[in-house]
């Protein structure tokens, strides 16, 4: 079932993908989800329980901010903890789909 | 699906949580609405974006049950994790119905059980005294309605399991055939 392991891998990714961007910049949940879905093509609504599970494990922390229009909105930035997660989390990454690379490239 | 019905079945989903985290997360996603609608998207292209609501509220709960089991390993917590994990379908009912059937034929096992020593019972209580048993008629009398008593209360204890055993499968049937619609919809 290729639909389900794309799923997982999405899944899998989508926290790294999630600490990556809010390293580049601070954001607020609906530009990360936009962003991801655009990018990965991960459902939008998934972003809020990954924002609450990172929220609850101290990786990251919300601030208000007054928007020109309309009600404040809630930013996300990392936490210490969160900038060390997503380190060893990248290199994590780096070294996995690396091997998985070298596998892939010798069956062809 | 609109932003009214999307919402809707998103606080149905949530019930059951601490009221501030129910709170929180209906602000999250009335919020990413506002955010489309501004974006000039529509309330359908939102909630379309957003995925199934109920499956987005299972997911918050699963969250919550094994957060609180981690954080305090009672008993209550420990079943909300189990049924949580139960809610994301990790379990399949395939590994559910050979237990059931156990437990089925155990609890049928057991009421026939006792239907037989209440009847016997009675069959003391009425047939002893004129069958000369050892003790004579008191013992027969006060033993026959011992049986019978026993057997009630027994009964009555079977019935308070059963009703507990059928709810927890009315429950979990009801949640396995959510999961599996949706699933199957798509």
């Amino acid at each position: 079932m290729p639909e389900a392991i794309e799923i997982q891998l999405k899944k899998g990714a989508l926290e790294l993908c999630v600490l990556a961007l809010l390293s580049q910049h601070e954001s607020y949940a609906y530009e990360i989800a936009s962003k991801l879905s655009n990018l990965i093509g991960m459902g939008e609504g998934t972003i809020y329980p990954l924002m609450r599970r990172l929220q609850n494990d101290r990786l990251v922390e919300t601030y208000l901010v007054e928007s020109s229009a309309g009600p404040s909105r809630k930013y996300y930035r990392l936490t210490e903890a969160g900038k060390a997660s997503f380190g060893s989390q990248k290199s994590a990454w780096a070294s996995f789909s690396g091997a998985v690379e070298s596998i892939l490239g010798g069956a062809k | 699906m609109t932003r009214q019905a999307f919402m809707a079945r998103l606080r149905e989903g949530l019930r059951g949580l601490p009221p501030s985290a129910q709170a929180d997360i209906v602000a999250d996603y009335e919020n990413h609405f506002n955010e489309g609608q501004a974006a000039g998207r529509s309330e359908a292209d939102v909630a379309a974006g957003l995925g199934d609501p109920g499956r987005l509220a299972r997911e918050l709960h699963a969250q919550a049950g094994l957060r609180r089991w981690e954080e305090e390993r009672s008993p209550s917590a420990g079943a909300s994790a189990v049924f949580a994990v139960l809610g994301l379908g990790a379990i399949d009912i395939l590994v559910l119905l050979p237990i059931l059937m156990g437990v089925g034929g155990a609890i049928f096992g057991i009421g026939v059980a006792v239907v037989a020593v209440f009847f016997a019972g009675g069959v003391l209580f009425a047939a002893g005294p004129f069958t000369g048993i050892p003790g004579g008629t008191i013992v027969a009398v006060l033993g026959g309605i011992g049986m019978m008593t026993g057997a009630a209360s027994a009964g009555a204890v079977l019935a308070i399991v059963t009703i507990g055993l059928v709810n927890a499968l009315v429950w979990y049937g009801r949640l396995h055939f959510r999961l599996l619609k949706p699933a199957l919809e798509h």
